[in-house]
């Protein structure tokens, strides 16, 4: 008997798997990842960007072939530049793990469900375009069993996280600078300056 | 222009590949440095140009002005919003090189520059030869106000001799 998934788990159990990830989150994954205390240097929030955050984590990835990159991005999101999917797996970057929440849905505009609902399998999408491994995890029990092997196999891997709904979560969110101090904070980490964080104007 | 390319110090030409810079992307296909990355849209283009950023290179980008108008949202939010340098080489297709920009017919030419001015990105033309020390300094200008610099490809380059 396994339970349903729920945002929060998933999130939880990227977290706990992540080390020293770099990290790209969008969307509703954003305040769950941040409360787990996940928004540091080698984070960044791709907020507002209408599903950059696999091409951005393909960037990253290849400018960085010695640390793993970890994307968390939604189905909505990715099906706004689906092409990215071909082009992680045109150049199939060994360090890329494209995590994606799969509700169906577009969750901040109300709810209405998403073309391919049900049918377009984003998991074998991934495979067809060149991904190494790509899988589902549709329960806590599962994702537990199977995230560090996941994160540990050649990628780029998609792992998609089908959730049943959000869960709640039970820490306060953290402030998190913009996007712009953000970005100098990632650079000024990896080019090992250990320079103060910028906090930055809150978006 | 692959010259002046390397001159500028870039690392990688993100590209969904432009009618006016065909044979530029042919030297760059064959060249060992800058990388050629290509994409499928001008949206990812400009992800990929992000993330190469964040992780300390110096990558441009190549594309076709009928792209830059696709990716604008794009370019607000990773280069406007983050302060990420973005040069874009665009190439002007229907242009006619003879003719002045505003003065053509198609909105595809004359509307690149008025839409620049708007949002205030800043632009060098690059119509010949003597144009191309622009290339070096629109980099510079990227990097160092952290924002995107269009490089305006006014005709189709021309075969290597």
């Amino acid at each position: 008997m396994t339970s349903p998934l729920l945002r929060t788990d998933a999130v939880a159990a990227l977290a706990r798997a992540r080390g020293d990830m770099l990290t790209l989150v969008t969307m509703q994954a954003v305040d769950p990842w941040n409360a787990l205390g996940q928004a540091d240097s080698r984070n960044f929030n791709v907020a507002g960007c209408m599903g950059s955050a696999g091409s951005i984590g393909l960037g990253l990835a290849l400018a960085r072939p010695h640390d793993r990159v970890l994307v968390l991005d939604g189905d909505g999101s990715l099906l706004m530049q689906l092409g990215t999917l071909a082009s992680v797996g045109d150049h199939r970057p060994g360090n890329l793990y494209h995590a994606v929440f799969e509700n169906g849905i577009y969750e901040t505009s109300g709810g209405q469900s998403v073309p391919g609902r049900g049918r377009a399998d984003l998991v074998k999408l991934a495979l067809a375009a060149g991904y190494r491994h790509a899988r589902r995890f549709s329960s806590p029990e599962e994702l537990a069993a199977g995230i560090d092997g996941a994160l540990r196999e050649t990628g780029p891997v998609l792992l998609s996280l089908a959730i049943a709904g959000p869960g709640t979560i039970s820490a306060a969110v953290p402030r998190v600078p913009n996007k712009a101090a953000q970005v100098e904070n990632m650079r000024a980490a990896l080019s090992g300056e250990g320079s103060q964080p910028e906090q930055g104007e809150i978006p | 222009m692959l010259a002046a390319i390397r001159q500028a110090r870039v690392t990688h030409v993100v590209t969904v590949p432009d009618t006016h810079q065909r044979t530029l992307l042919d030297l760059l296909a064959v060249s060992p440095e800058p990388e050629l990355i290509t994409v499928c849209t001008e949206d990812e283009a400009m992800g990929v140009n992000l993330g190469l950023f964040l992780g300390g290179q110096r990558p441009m980008l190549l594309i076709q002005n009928s792209g830059f108008y696709a990716a604008m949202n794009t370019i607000r939010g990773l280069s406007l919003d983050a302060r990420a340098p973005a040069c874009m080489l665009i190439g002007e297709f229907l242009r006619d090189p003879a003719v002045a920009p505003a003065d053509h017919a198609t909105r595809l030419v004359n509307l690149l520059e008025p839409t620049l001015q708007t949002w205030k990105i800043p632009y060098h033309r690059l119509d010949g030869p003597g144009d191309l020390a622009a290339i070096p300094q629109a980099m510079d200008e990227a990097w160092r106000d952290r924002k995107p610099v269009a490089l305006l490809v006014g005709a189709p380059t021309a075969e290597p001799a």
